[in-house]
């Protein structure tokens, strides 16, 4: 485990992350890893922070070392979209019993990574370590290494045991691995002056492939995205290209910043959520793009293209501006999505009259400052009570969240669409703003939300005196 | 196909436009070294083949698609079967947020559970400072009657000895002395979800009959006419247990539900948000000793619990999810059997209406193919409906059922004339399934939501039965108990038979020469 330890230290050490830059160095030493409360309802763990972080590499084989809790439940849980292998849908566990944790179960690991790389012949397999194998000493790394020399094939340790800590902190480890293992490992056939990684992109719904279209008409190439809709051989080959978006701040800033310092690839922190944002993406890829070396001339095609896009967007979401006007939103979801979302539906006049910023950093939060002006808008941890509380009175119009939070909206009467992971409708890029802004004047406009908050006829004063009489 | 402010679609639909297409198609060939599509084709083939199957079945290792989930899964939905009871699993918290957000997607209801949140150090030194804490907080933050507390692996492992440890948090003053907290130990390498299911009700009825850990006199039984009746885990508890109770009070027989979860799982929509709601009072669950029997509606569910019970006195009846003429025929007779109360007319009347109904439609079944897999109970109750039906299960697997079970089938599908061909997998997954449908095809498949993939890999249609179903919404609101459950079970079976025929005869001018309206 000493290795384990080592490791979540590093990575709660993380120079580039923006909490950890505010801290004074004796707290920052202590690590951000939030304790968690027993006893309160709690969120994902370590390894299943890395699960949705990998799992998105499609083409090999996600293989859970573990007892049937850990795959019997994440098993494709996620809605990340595949141009083309369909292999990481396919659940593959060691589903350790009783005689595994007396004689350990290594052994039985082996013989499960042989048997998947009979059967399915994946260019890598990742062996997900958890609770139960971490603790009786499976030495899933030394299993690895055997089994890659004796297979001949990439076997990949992701050493992530739940205990270890939150989910955040499987999204890293999650990149640690990549870094260690993958990253550098192989060289692209070819490269241009015009290659990007993108990371933190999972490809839910499809988003990476709105936004694809607008890079392959200015000639930008994906080198690897990660890990939306990613292959193993393109991860594999990512260091080679030139600049780097990341997408989702928090989960994977050690992947961008380790890839800039080993490999020399520039970044920034962007989001393709909202029409603004998405044209600074743009913007920023190509200004990093040619200050690397690619022609100047990149940056006139981009402003053009935001240009027409731009146009293209406002013109299809004015139809919505006056419906939606004025309209109430409680935001809960977390980082990047808590300022860029904000920022889009701000231009459809809407008000947001709350979001959450438990999973922001410093940088989110003075970004949502600056949106809506005022404090009393962030909360840092509502609790499902409070939340209960403000939506019942109504203060909002609608909230935007996940299925977690999902139930309360819905209990308390009030309109709801899913911006997170189950959710069905792509929301990235020009295309998706206009999906979104769609989705929630749908939402808003559903005729059960006006079924649902009048009371039932026998409930009405008026109705229940002229029964009264009638009885009489 | 760009997204079109007056036609917004979704993503079934928007990446089928030619510039997503051919992206994706480019993406393919020029990046990602494929295979060529005549090498794909072959091994795709092979995969069908007996040749196949036969290294497939040889597997040791490696587990593909399994069709089961773990002991604290079933703990939590026993203990939400309690009034205000709120299940605390003991070990790490990554484990819990996977049982809610399981839960909710079947049910489309709130979850509530919390977690003991072990983290490293206590992987190292022991789970009890997690357990005195944890136990205090969520008293304070959830104010429930009584915490049933579960164990994930982690703690298993470590061997933290939950009876100690709730003493010792009682003693610290982290819970009131008074307040009920059962336990059970559910480590997730032994088992599956229905033993999980038995060790936490066992834990719960030992509780209240056994003196509270030693806390409170043992209860002395008392016997008062009473029926028990215990549904299991079952993914259709919600529309069950209320079948089940209408057809109770029909009868005029006085029973207790031990674990009533059918209204923690379907909370009205009224602006009231219910953490919890309905389930069996704690007072019911201690004066459940005096029952004169206990009917447990799943075997395999309940095998300990039965043992605590009957060792208390009762006599105890285990059925395998009844489905079905027959099988409610044989859980209505015991019922009056132990109750002395009649069959009421009324209920006879819904038999004759069952058997009215199958009469109707057998035609389209009788004869028909059909390969089983989900829970041992379940795939056990089914069979004897398909049976009943004259229809030929061929394959039945169930990737948590044992040797017990296999036994049981066996006898079962040994009583029929269409049981002769089927064959029984215990243990194996559902990339065996895959197997045993390419090389020896059925005409129908029924399993849970996970069965999707071999519809779509065989072409084989999928009857949606069983736990969990997280593509298709709110059938867990209907009994498949009793004589209506075996009419809404039968409906589902026939809904997607003319819906197949209907998808197979509706080439126009080609094969629409059958395309009736009349079937």
């Amino acid at each position: 485990m000493s290795t384990l330890s080592t490791k979540v230290q590093s990575v709660l050490d993380e120079p580039a992350c923006a909490t950890n830059q505010a801290k004074p160095d004796r707290e920052r030493k202590k690590g951000c890893n939030k304790l968690l409360a027993p006893g309160a309802a709690a969120g994902g763990c370590a390894f299943d922070g890395a699960k949705i972080a990998l799992q998105p590499i499609t083409d090999v084989a996600h293989l859970v070392h573990g007892p049937i809790n850990c795959e019997g439940h994440s098993w494709d849980g996620r809605g990340s979209k595949s141009s083309g292998p369909l292999l990481y849908r396919t659940s593959f566990t060691t589903a350790m019993t009783e005689q595994d944790i007396i004689f350990g179960g290594e052994k039985h690991l082996y013989k499960a990574i042989k048997e998947v790389v009979e059967k399915y012949n994946p260019p890598a397999v990742f062996v997900y370590q958890t609770c139960v194998p971490a603790m009786i000493g499976d030495d899933i790394e030394a299993v690895c290494k055997a089994a890659a020399a004796k297979l001949g094939k990439p076997v990949i340790p992701v050493n992530v045991p739940g205990f270890a800590g939150s989910k955040n902190l499987g999204n890293k480890l999650a990149g640690e691995t990549l870094l260690d293992y993958v990253i550098g490992t192989e060289e692209p056939a070819e490269t241009t002056p015009y290659d990007i990684n993108i990371i933190g992109e999972y490809n839910l719904s499809g988003e990476l492939w709105q936004v694809k279209p607008l890079l392959d008409e200015l000639g930008i190439r994906i080198l690897a995205c990660i890990s939306g809709d990613a292959k193993y051989h393109e991860v594999a080959r990512s260091h080679r290209a030139r600049a780097a978006i990341m997408v989702c701040s928090k989960a994977m800033i050690n992947v961008a910043r380790k890839m800039e310092e080993r490999y020399g690839i520039p970044f920034f922190e962007g989001s393709f959520y909202g029409v603004g944002d998405m044209s600074d993406a743009l913007r920023r890829i190509s200004q990093l793009l040619v200050d690397r070396g690619a022609p100047a001339e990149l940056l006139g095609r981009t402003e053009a293209v935001i240009a027409r896009e731009e146009v293209r967007a406002w013109k299809r979401i004015a139809p919505f501006k006056k419906r939606l006007s004025g309209k109430r939103v409680l935001l809960f979801t977390g980082g990047v999505k808590s300022w860029s979302v904000v920022a889009a539906l701000q231009e459809t006049g809407m008000v947001i009259i709350g979001t959450s910023t438990k999973k922001s950093t410093p940088d989110d939060k003075e970004r949502i400052r600056e949106l809506v002006k005022d404090d009393a808008h962030m909360f840092d941890d509502l609790k499902p009570r409070e939340m209960y509380k403000m939506l019942k009175e109504a203060r909002a119009d609608i909230m935007l969240s996940g299925g977690r939070t999902q139930f309360v909206a819905l209990k308390a009467k009030m309109p709801w669409l899913d911006i997170n992971q189950e959710r069905h409708h792509a929301y990235a890029g020009y295309e998706g703003m206009v999906a979104l802004v769609s989705e929630i004047d749908k939402a808003l406009s559903n005729p059960i939300w006006e079924q649902i908050r009048r009371p039932a006829p026998w409930d009405v004063a008026a109705v229940r005196d002229q029964l009264q009489i009638h009885i009489a | 196909m760009s997204q079109d402010a007056e036609k917004v679609i979704d993503h079934l639909e928007l990446f089928r436009g030619p510039e997503y297409t051919e992206m994706l198609a480019n993406k393919k060939y020029m990046f990602e070294d494929p295979v060529p599509a005549e090498e794909l084709a072959r091994v795709n083939e092979w995969t069908k083949s007996s040749e196949y199957r036969e290294k497939n079945f040889a597997r040791e290792g490696l587990t593909v698609n399994p069709a089961k989930a773990c002991q604290p899964l079933g703990a939590v939905f026993a203990a939400l079967g309690f009034e205000r009871t709120l299940p605390f699993v003991h070990g790490s918290q990554g484990c819990v947020a996977y049982y809610r957000s399981h839960f909710s997607r079947h049910f489309k209801e709130p979850t509530s559970a919390v977690s003991s949140s072990m983290t490293e150090d206590a992987a190292v030194f022991g789970g009890l400072a997690n357990m005195i804490d944890g136990l205090a907080n969520s008293f304070s933050l959830y104010k429930p009657k009584m915490i049933a507390v579960s164990t994930t692996c982690m703690a298993e492992v470590i061997g933290d000895d939950l009876n100690a440890f709730i003493k010792n948090a009682k003693e610290k003053e982290s819970v009131p002395q008074d307040l009920d907290v059962p336990f059970a130990h559910t480590p997730a390498f032994v088992g599956s979800h229905v033993t999980g299911y038995d060790n936490a009700l066992k834990g719960i009825i030992e509780h209240f009959w056994d003196g509270k850990a030693g806390t409170a006199p043992k209860l002395e039984r008392q016997p008062n006419g009473k029926l028990n009746f215990i549904g299991g885990f079952d993914g259709y508890t919600v529309g069950n247990l209320r079948e089940i109770k209408r057809l109770f009070d029909l009868m005029g027989v006085e029973y207790t539900i031990l674990g009533d979860n059918s209204d923690v799982w379907d909370t009205p929509g009224d602006g009231l948000f219910r953490m919890y709601d309905g389930g069996t009072t704690l007072e019911d669950a201690a004066n459940a000793i005096h029952a004169t029997a206990t009917i447990s509606m799943q075997e395999f569910c309940t095998e300990k619990t039965l043992d605590v019970i009957e060792g208390h006195g009762q006599e105890v009846i285990a059925f395998n999810h009844p489905v079905g003429v027959e099988a409610t025929d044989r859980l209505l007779m015991e019922v009056s059997r132990l109750t002395g109360k009649p069959i009421p007319a009324a209920i006879a009347k819904e038999r004759g209406r069952l058997i009215d109904a199958i009469a109707d439609s057998s035609a389209h079944i009788h004869g028909k193919k059909f390969a089983l897999f989900g829970d041992p109970d379940l795939t056990l109750g089914l069979a004897g409906f398909l049976l009943e039906l004259g229809a030929e299960p061929v394959h039945i697997l169930s990737t948590n059922g044992g040797k017990e079970w296999k036994q049981k089938a066996e006898v079962l599908l040994a009583g029929s004339p269409f049981g002769k061909g089927c064959h029984v997998y215990p243990g194996k997954d559902l990339w065996h399934m895959r197997s045993l449908l390419f090389t020896e095809p059925v005409d129908f498949l029924i399993g849970n939501t996970y069965g999707k993939f071999l519809e779509r890999d065989t072409k084989t249609p999928l009857i949606r039965l069983g736990f969990p179903i997280f593509d298709r919404h709110h059938h867990h609101r209907y009994p498949v108990w009793g004589y209506q459950g075996g009419l809404n079970v039968l409906v589902t079976i026939l809904d997607k038979i003319f819906d197949h025929i209907d998808q197979n005869t509706n080439v126009v001018a080609k094969t629409d020469y059958s395309f009736d309206i009349i079937r």
